[in-house]
């Protein structure tokens, strides 16, 4: 397609906001920063999201492609350079001024900007870095930036980048290698970890030389992942990495909110535990704040990728933000969620019902007594119901009515405690029946992702390793 | 034994005024009951056997209790208190006066009792509040008019301007805007280099909200144009949307509107 010069701005937008789409992370979290009186703009921790599109997904951030221009032909991806669509780039004064107009309006609460890779990774990475630079010291915009960083781009302007920016992310892409040489030709794993260990490193010293504290949020169990070959070799052998250096910044800060990535799901063929796994290393190792996971949707119509006609795989993803989430918060890692045998989640069941299920050993858990750690491992108890027990139960010893108006939802986790050594209902401990009544509860599949569930009719052969016997075989043949 | 009823303003200052007097009274908390007149005044279920007091409201007395509640408690007692007292919830004079003999007794501990009935109702009409003010902190709009003043009208279930408007003055110093409450007809105003005013409003110029220059129009459909493209059809998924962002707060949400006044 012809790319027209004069284009307007509204047709700018359209086509660049929905080449970035695609992009999962809209939060605009992980920061507290006051307004400093003369620019616009603050930014608090918890995030704010401004609406919610049609999708049900959060708006919070200005989320926009710099140009939907790219020399790359990754496979799975709308802007490849094979696809003969409408294609527009912004300038850095556009980006500027729309961002100024709708923060003022309170539309959003930050710019996220993204980028197909024009002429090379450096001069693209140019081209943003001017359009930020604009932002904060032309219109002195002090709200929420976040930014993609692009492999390949030289480490130097990454690290100016993260001056500006809040968040950085570099996306991950694909789980495993083998699959980015796949879809990604141009792509390569260790220019996808090289700047993800840049800026952790950057912050890391960043946070050094501020003096802020160095805090892992949550301690881990047990700390023995086995991350793979390519993580290992990042983290272990620093080449290639600019050594950060302390500069006289004042107290500016390095990428404060921290850096993310983004996995496509179901594209390629990994199953959900090595994509946990993966997960679970950019956690431990590189200090990433969220990992984020897209159902895959075959957008071109690729006859090489999986079809995605009955929808993208939705409740697929939702098992592995539960999973994460788990990771994250709840001390779980991910062999215990999945094994080589067991390599993907249940459809039927959220990942910590399943888990408690195979450890019925366990449970029930009293309530009035049990860790912290403990109460989380039940399911239907999250970390705010786990807080909220632990509160109450210093003045009172607490009894199902009471775990009722400190709000904490009862239906799974009846199954799992007791208070004051009574369960609720005199409940059989056997798997089979709790099984039975937790794949009963409306809420395990959420509604509008329950597509890809489809239901048959149950017949009499309906073994799934039915298979027919060989010596029978060889007897038909015979007749 | 005779009931007594204090009948005081629906506002902080009110609330504490009253509950001053009815702990001086010596009447006993038990024949004791504090209510708010309501703003919508779909409430007026006066008891037949009680003695009714009117209160007028003494910003000394209510500074008292203020301060006994940050010495004897806690400043974060204190600022739930205030949320709850600016909470659309009917019984609120009584039940803050109820957490306050609970709460002078035992002190900062009480923050903790939450499985106690009195502590969990507060704690719950808090959050409620809490949850409004972090709703509109995303959801409130700006209009900007041909003077360059920024204006939003919102219609919230709680009185929640005073808890909003801090944020906005702090992230645009530099802008005049103002944020008003449709349903109590009240107005917050910020102007650069001052500190922000809240003030009844009786009659808003209805002029001033539909007078909206050309700009103002191409920002709208600007941004509409952004909401719209930034949904994935394949993943339409109204249920959700609706959970996330409650009807309510539509009608004053610029993407969710067709009329173009403000």
């Amino acid at each position: 397609m012809v790319i027209q010069e004069s284009m307007s701005i509204q047709k700018k937008l359209e086509v660049l906001s929905d080449a970035a789409k695609y992009d999962v992370a809209c939060t605009s979290s992980g920061i507290d920063r006051k307004g400093n009186g003369s620019g616009m703009g603050n930014s608090i921790a918890a995030g704010i999201c401004h609406t919610f599109s049609a999708d049900g997904r959060c708006v919070s951030l200005l989320k926009v492609l710099y140009t939907n221009e790219c020399i790359f032909d990754c496979k799975y991806c709308i802007n490849r350079s094979s696809n003969d669509i409408a294609r527009a780039s912004f300038t850095p004064q556009e980006i500027a001024e729309l961002t100024m107009e709708f923060y003022r309006r309170n539309y959003i609460e930050g710019l996220f900007l993204s980028s197909g890779i024009i002429i090379s990774p450096n001069h693209t990475m140019e081209l943003i870095l001017e359009a930020l630079r604009l932002l904060r010291e032309v219109y002195h915009f002090n709200g929420y930036i976040h930014c993609k960083a692009i492999p390949g781009a030289d480490p130097v302007l990454i690290e100016m980048l993260g001056w500006y920016t809040d968040r950085m992310s570099v996306n991950l892409e694909l789980p495993t290698a083998e699959s980015l040489k796949e879809l990604a030709p141009n792509k390569n794993r260790k220019n996808i970890l090289k700047p993800i260990r840049q800026i952790q490193l950057g912050r890391k010293g960043n946070r050094e030389f501020l003096g802020l504290p160095d805090f892992k949020e949550q301690p881990k169990l047990i700390i023995e992942g086995t991350p793979d070959h390519d993580i290992k070799e990042i983290i272990t052998s620093d080449t290639g990495i600019v050594p950060f250096k302390n500069k006289t910044l004042g107290k500016r800060r390095f990428v404060p909110a921290g850096q993310s990535t983004q996995m496509i799901v179901g594209a390629t063929k990994e199953t959900d535990y090595q994509i946990m796994s993966v997960a679970e290393s950019l956690y431990d190792n590189f200090d990433l704040k969220r990992v984020f996971y897209s159902a895959f949707m075959n957008v071109n119509q690729d006859i090489r990728l999986p079809s995605t006609e009955q929808g993208p795989p939705l409740l697929r993803e939702h098992r592995l933000y539960q999973a994460d989430w788990l990771l994250r918060f709840y001390g779980f890692q991910a062999m215990e969620l999945l094994d080589e045998e067991r390599p993907n989640f249940n459809i039927l069941l959220d990942p910590k019902c399943d888990w408690a299920l195979r450890h019925l050993e366990l449970f029930p858990v009293e309530v009035n007594r049990a860790d912290y750690y403990t109460l989380l491992r039940v399911p239907g108890l999250g970390t705010n119901s786990a807080q909220r027990i632990i509160m109450a139960r210093k003045s009172a010893v607490l009894d199902f009515n009471d775990l009722k108006r400190l709000g904490v939802v009862l239906k799974r986790a009846i199954y799992f405690i007791t208070c004051n050594g009574k369960t609720m209902y005199p409940i059989k401990m056997e798997e089979d029946f709790i099984t039975r009544q937790l794949v009963a509860l409306k809420d395990q599949i959420p509604h509008g992702i329950d597509k890809d569930i489809t239901y048959r009719q149950l017949s009499l052969f309906d073994d799934v390793n039915f298979q027919i016997d060989s010596r029978i075989k060889t007897r038909q043949a015979s007749i | 034994m005779m009931k007594y009823v204090y009948l005081c303003d629906n506002s902080i200052d009110g609330i504490f005024t009253a509950i001053y007097q009815a702990w001086a009274s010596r009447y006993g908390h038990a024949n004791i009951k504090i209510e708010a007149k309501c703003e919508n005044s779909k409430y007026s279920n006066i008891e037949l056997f009680a003695e009714y007091i009117m209160v007028n409201t003494d910003p000394s007395l209510s500074e008292k209790v203020s301060n006994s509640i940050k010495k004897k408690i806690s400043r974060e007692a204190f600022e739930m208190v205030c949320r709850v007292a600016l909470s659309d919830f009917e019984g609120k004079a009584d039940l803050i006066y109820r957490f306050l003999i609970l709460g002078f007794a035992s002190g900062n501990s009480i923050m903790e009792n939450i499985s106690q009935v009195v502590v969990n109702q507060m704690l719950r009409i808090n959050k409620n509040v809490s949850n409004e003010v972090h709703h509109l902190l995303g959801f409130i709009r700006f209009s900007e008019q041909e003077n360059g003043l920024l204006i939003s009208v919102i219609h919230p279930k709680n009185n929640v301007l005073t808890l909003v408007t801090p944020h906005f003055a702090d992230r645009l110093p530099n802008e005049k805007f103002m944020i008003y409450d449709d349903n109590r007809k009240v107005a917050a105003f910020h102007i650069p280099g001052n500190s922000w005013v809240i003030a009844q409003v009786p009659e808003l110029n209805q002029k001033i909200l539909e007078e909206i220059p050309e700009y103002e129009d191409e920002y709208r459909a600007l941004w509409k144009t952004f909401f719209d493209h930034i949904a994935i059809k394949e993943r339409i998924n109204p249920k959700l949307q609706r959970n996330n962002l409650p009807l309510r707060f539509r009608g004053d949400i610029t993407e969710f509107r067709n009329s173009n006044t403000v």
